[in-house]
């Protein structure tokens, strides 16, 4: 069944780029899912049902580690696997996404081969 | 004093993956790295901040033409005006960039904190630091013109 798609990135641009490279990379996904931080990712995750989720991590109002962390201590969601999508390439911010439970990063720039080969997998 | 020939040769190397892959147009560095910009005329600016052990800015220069353009292909439509999807799309190029900038200055990341983009729009503006820095700008040619990629790093 397909999996529906949280794409969380504070950038509409990015969104749309994102939105635009699944398609591309002939992933088989479901509906997709827009917000601009964490805290609106949060009420989505809340009230749809969402399969896998794509989070930028440098975002205002509430950042992608923030996120993942407020996200754990929410049992109803605490599950949805969170994938990182992000100029944020450090070994110790990615390191910090990874403890708190995102299941892979992917950097920014990238191409749809690279979202075939690195996403394809998950859904 | 930083090491800006390194930086220099990174930068590039970004930009040029940046543009092949996410906007999808060839571009290619023109001429030699400059010290100074001038008056930039009917022109937008993405900005972002690096603070920590570096503290500086790196800046994107388009001229209103080339920003067009590059938005287009960026999101693969038609834009005609400065619009709120331009400033996105110049904002989210000067973070593509600092976020690898950041990786070039520090490996491990939490070292250095970045600022959130932001874009300036106007019909004559100048970009000038306050403070002491080293400075490096580089020009790159797209089929609608040049734009430029702008370091400053605090000595």
């Amino acid at each position: 069944m397909p999996k529906n798609v949280l794409l969380v990135d504070d950038s509409s641009t990015m969104r749309k780029i994102i939105s635009r490279s699944l398609r591309q990379a002939g992933l088989d996904f479901g509906e997709i899912y827009e917000a601009a931080d964490g805290q609106e990712a949060l009420a989505v995750l809340e009230k749809e049902t969402i399969d896998i989720v794509l989070s930028d991590i440098n975002m205002p109002v509430m950042n992608g580690i923030e996120f993942l962390r407020e996200k754990n201590n929410r049992p109803g969601i605490k599950g949805i696997p969170v994938f990182m999508i992000s100029t944020e390439t450090g070994e110790d911010v990615i390191g910090e996404a990874k403890i708190l439970g995102a299941i892979g990063a992917l950097k920014k720039p990238f191409t749809p081969d690279k979202v075939n080969e690195v996403l394809g997998p998950l859904m | 004093m930083n090491n800006f020939s390194k930086i220099s040769d990174k930068i590039i190397e970004s930009t040029l993956e940046i543009f092949t892959d996410m906007v999808m147009m060839e571009i290619s560095v023109i001429g030699e790295p400059m010290l100074r910009l001038g008056a930039l005329k009917e022109s937008i600016s993405g900005m972002i901040g690096l603070a920590g052990i570096h503290k500086g800015v790196l800046a994107v220069h388009f001229p209103k033409q080339v920003a067009l353009n590059v938005t287009s292909n960026f999101l693969g439509m038609e834009v005609e005006e400065i619009n709120v999807d331009v400033q996105d799309a110049i904002g989210e190029i000067a973070n593509m960039l600092g976020g690898n900038l950041k990786t070039i200055l520090s490996g491990q990341g939490k070292d250095i904190q970045l600022s959130l983009p932001s874009t300036i729009y106007g019909d004559e503006y100048t970009f000038t630091s306050q403070v002491d820095v080293d400075q490096i700008i580089l020009p790159f040619q797209t089929p609608a013109g040049v734009f430029y990629v702008e370091v400053e790093l605090e000595r």
